[in-house]
């Protein structure tokens, strides 16, 4: 949307007195102004709440979560430091993200291109579909006990739902008139998938990885709050049962923090590889 | 049951999905009938169904009859779904289009916006207990985030043309919002609320796993500390459907409310 529309009143900034008033319509018109005071009332709420009718036992300020951040970065925990505890959790996620997306991308794939596949993967897909995959844990504590292997295995299901569902419709909605086109310069069945089928549903397909990785990171959390020895969901569920609010919210701090960068650096990732995807208009 | 399925298929294309669905359960049941997979790592199909009819009347073992579970987490559900909505959606709709309320509302929001749903139960057990309390602001807490991402999106998605033609007509500001922007964003305002549901009822069943003494999750869990798979089956059986049934009711209202829209194809 363009700046006029959103500031339709900017004739008033060539005004040359300014009055008082008009310079604070201009301040509250200035997007930075307005974050700086959300972000400083947002820290002043949240310390004085915490100093003053909250007892510090529930709601720690956030200097005291600072603090705690930089205690547990150095202290050991459990065996590990904060950067080994981030390290279980995030290698849990790579070998659960590998196999749910190895598994998923290519039977999407299969299903998009033939339909005997489809018809018969899909019912069997459709009734696993609506569960959500930490509802898998019991089972998988059951069938590989608690260590490494059931922790992978939710995240395997977690991060294979997406990533076939985007392959599939990824492949499945390409435009019909690029068929047509290529089909019109005397391309093979080959030579169609190769240039047509793969590189348009390709963005879908990466759109589902990226929601693949993020719904890894959630899976990992809950089989981990559930039961584990190390990671970050373990980190915030000892933090809870040792009455340590700070440690909670420090954990939350970097568990937010690790989330935020997978999507920068994916959506970086997105760019490098499917230059051609069209973005859609914001 | 295959929406892929046509009439002028051949018959091998229109009984394949049948095959694939009946040999599902059938080749569940014989891996337990054949004793290749052990009772005590799965239960067979029939033993899953004569549980769920038990269990509609047998509050044992775990305290309560199935209907109780799922209202209990339905309830939870529903509230903090409901909370999610009246705060998410006119949050979002008023950042999109005033300037003041996405600076003020925009730098909170992006703080609590990456962490992951789960990771709000350790909080809400803390601060709440295993109560209703603290499922509703877990499911509060995770179905926020769509619902403003999406309403606010949908506003500024807003055709400019019907902006201006508004403005030339002489509307205010706060008329464009509610006569333009409110309905032109409501497609986008319906996909975020799917979202947040699916959202909403995978973060309750981890809050009950981990914390509770009634709902769908726990009957998971109880299953697992009784070495009962036949309920740790049902349990997940039931979150699926449940969560099915939620998200079509929503399709339904969504085709209705904004049916005229799509016609008009204003909303693209």
């Amino acid at each position: 949307m363009n700046a006029a529309l959103e500031h339709p009143t900017t004739v008033q900034g060539l005004q040359r007195h300014k009055s008082p008033a008009a310079i604070l319509r201009r301040l509250l018109k200035n997007r930075y102004v307005l974050y700086l005071v959300s972000i400083s009332g947002l820290l002043l709420i949240w310390h004085f709440s915490a100093v003053n009718f909250a007892t510090s036992k529930y709601m720690p300020t956030p200097w005291m979560v600072l603090k705690e951040l930089w205690r547990i970065a150095h202290e050991n925990l459990a065996g590990k430091d904060l950067l080994g505890h981030l390290w279980s959790s995030l290698h849990r996620v790579l070998i659960g993200f590998a196999i749910g997306s190895a598994v998923g991308v290519p039977l999407g794939l299969f299903m998009a291109l033939n339909r005997y596949i489809n018809n018969l993967v899909k019912p069997v897909f459709d009734l696993i579909k609506p569960m959500p995959p930490i509802s898998w844990i019991s089972l998988a504590i059951l069938w590989f006990g608690i260590g490494e292997e059931s922790k992978v295995f939710i995240i395997a299901i977690g991060a294979f739902v997406p990533a076939l569902i985007n392959s599939y419709n990824g492949i499945r909605l390409v435009d019909p008139a690029l068929y047509d086109a290529i089909r019109m310069l005397g391309a093979n069945r080959w030579q169609t998938m190769m240039e047509v089928t793969f590189p348009a549903g390709f963005p879908a397909l990466f759109a589902g990885l990226q929601i693949s990785l993020s719904v890894a990171w959630s899976c990992v959390l809950a089989a981990e709050l559930v039961s584990a020895r190390s990671g970050m969901g373990f980190l915030i569920i000892l933090g809870m049962t040792m009455s340590n609010p700070s440690m909670i919210l420090s954990g939350m701090v970097v568990i937010a923090v690790t989330a935020y960068l997978i999507t920068v650096v994916l959506s970086k990732v997105e760019k490098w590889v499917c230059p051609w995807k069209v973005e859609l208009p914001q | 049951m295959n929406p892929d399925t046509r009439l002028k298929d051949p018959l091998s294309l229109r009984v394949t999905p049948w095959i694939s669905f009946i040999g599902f359960f059938v080749v569940w049941q014989l891996l337990i009938d054949t004793g290749i997979v052990p009772r005590i790592l799965l239960a067979s199909p029939a033993e899953v169904g004569q549980l769920f009819i038990d269990k509609l009347t047998n509050p044992d073992p775990d305290g309560a009859v199935l209907l109780t579970h799922t209202m209990v987490s339905l309830l939870e559900a529903v509230l903090g779904y409901v909370l999610s909505l009246v705060i998410g959606i006119p949050l979002g709709l008023l950042m999109g289009w005033f300037v003041v309320a996405e600076g003020l509302a925009r730098p909170p929001f992006e703080m609590i916006r990456p962490i992951p749903p789960v990771a709000w139960i350790p909080l809400a057990i803390f601060w709440f207990g295993i109560g209703l309390t603290g499922k509703v602001f877990i499911i509060w807490a995770c179905g926020v985030v769509p619902c403003v991402i999406n309403a606010y999106t949908g506003v500024r998605m807003t055709s400019p043309t019907l902006i201006q033609m508004a403005r030339t007509y002489g509307a205010s500001d706060w008329q464009i919002f509610t006569k333009i922007c409110v309905p032109s964003a409501l497609p986008m305002v319906f996909g975020g609320l799917q979202i947040a549901l699916a959202l909403a009822w995978t973060t309750l069943v981890a809050a009950e796993l981990i914390a509770a003494n009634e709902g769908l999750g726990y009957l998971i869990t109880m299953g697992r500390r009784l070495l009962r798979p036949d309920m740790i089956v049902l349990g997940m059986i039931m979150v699926g459907l449940t969560g099915w049934i939620i998200g079509n009711i929503i399709d339904r209202i969504e085709r209705r409310l904004t049916a005229g829209l799509e016609r008009g194809g204003a909303a693209t």
